[in-house]
């Protein structure tokens, strides 16, 4: 029905890997934990009642009492998908979403239903895996399938990075928007440990054009060597970074700050610094 | 007995792929929309606002 859309993710899939991993969450939410204790501290910031509060994301704390949880369990209130948003036009007051758009096949269209979703004046606090994110997995990986097959399949996400979420935000129709990042680096004994841990948090590889089928005996011995090689710390433990990007957008509405119009200015520039304004003059002769 | 759907989630609920309301049928635990002829599961209280798991509704079922 929708051929159309780009297929980077296999979104039936992440329902089950997400479902699987619920059970022993309580052992692997440590980021997403921390996330939502920055989004709760950015949303303590501003001063004002968000009456219907919606959060997606069901596998951390919502960001509110009273906030109803979209996930894709059911330990949420609603479970749904962030591709097909089910609210209503202007229906939200705070939309928050943690550690679930970076598995959106169409992220853009995500973040234009969030935005039709908020009432005028709306609150959208996001905060998603930006692209430095396991860049050391990811490139240990490749070096260790290039030597062995001759080629790399994805294994780590293709992940946004800062820069283009703040088009992307822009595009989306978003006010004011922020977009800042920041990078948690956390230590494992050996990349088992980290596949398990990454599984825990229901966030094992959905790419739809993952590798099926045996993996070369050697693939993770080896990716580990020149994991062990380039990325260690002190103690030789594995360093695995986690680059989360957050988000912040209004949806338009009057009382916001705007630009002034080009030229409306009533005062001149020289003025207010007490300088003297002085004329470029004609740089060429005719 | 079956968990009815708080009202607070059929204020802002829509059918995900054409954004019109719905309606509850609190007997069969669904949520009809009629623009996509689609009726979406509720289970335990919990809608399912997923297109793929959506029962595709008959030609009498539909209000227009």
């Amino acid at each position: 029905m929708h051929s159309d859309r780009p297929h980077i993710f296999d979104r039936a899939l992440l329902i089950q890997r997400r479902a699987k991993a619920l059970p022993a969450l309580h052992n692997h939410d440590f980021l997403y934990n921390w996330t939502s204790d920055q989004l709760q501290d950015r949303l303590q910031d501003i001063t004002r009642d968000f009456p219907v509060a919606v959060q997606l994301g069901e596998f951390s704390r919502p960001i509110t009492d009273t906030a109803i949880v979209m996930g894709h369990t059911d330990s949420g209130n609603i479970i749904g998908d962030e591709e097909f948003l089910p609210f209503a036009k202007d229906s939200i007051d705070l939309l928050s979403s943690n550690l679930t758009l970076h598995t959106a096949n169409d992220l853009p269209g995500a973040l234009i239903q969030i935005n039709y979703a908020l009432k005028p004046d709306g609150l959208f606090l996001g905060a998603m895996f930006g692209g430095e994110t396991l860049y050391e997995l990811r490139d240990s990986l490749m070096q260790a399938e290039l030597s062995l097959n001759g080629g790399a399949s994805p294994r780590v996400y293709p992940f946004a990075d800062k820069q283009q979420m703040g088009g992307l935000m822009q595009r989306a129709g978003f006010a004011l928007p922020v977009v800042d990042s920041d990078i948690i680096t956390v230590t494992y004994p050996d990349i088992k440990t980290l596949f398990a841990d990454l599984r825990g948090m229901g966030q094992g590889n959905i790419i739809t054009a993952r590798r099926k089928g045996l993996t070369h005996p050697r693939l993770f011995d080896m990716a580990e060597e020149y994991y062990r090689t380039h990325y260690t710390d002190n103690d030789r433990r594995l360093n695995a970074s986690f680059e989360i990007i957050f988000l912040t957008g209004w949806a338009p509405h009057e009382s916001q700050q705007q630009p002034l119009r080009p030229g409306s200015a009533d005062r001149s520039l020289a003025d207010e610094l007490g300088t003297k304004e002085m004329a470029i003059g004609d740089m060429v002769s005719p | 007995m079956n968990q009815l759907v708080d009202p607070k989630l059929l204020e802002i609920l829509v059918c995900p792929l054409t954004k019109v309301p719905l309606r509850y049928d609190g007997e069969k635990q669904e949520l009809l929309s009629d623009a996509a002829a689609l009726a979406y599961p509720v289970r335990d209280g919990i809608p399912i606002m997923l297109i793929d798991e959506a029962r595709k509704m008959d030609d009498s079922e539909i209000k227009k």
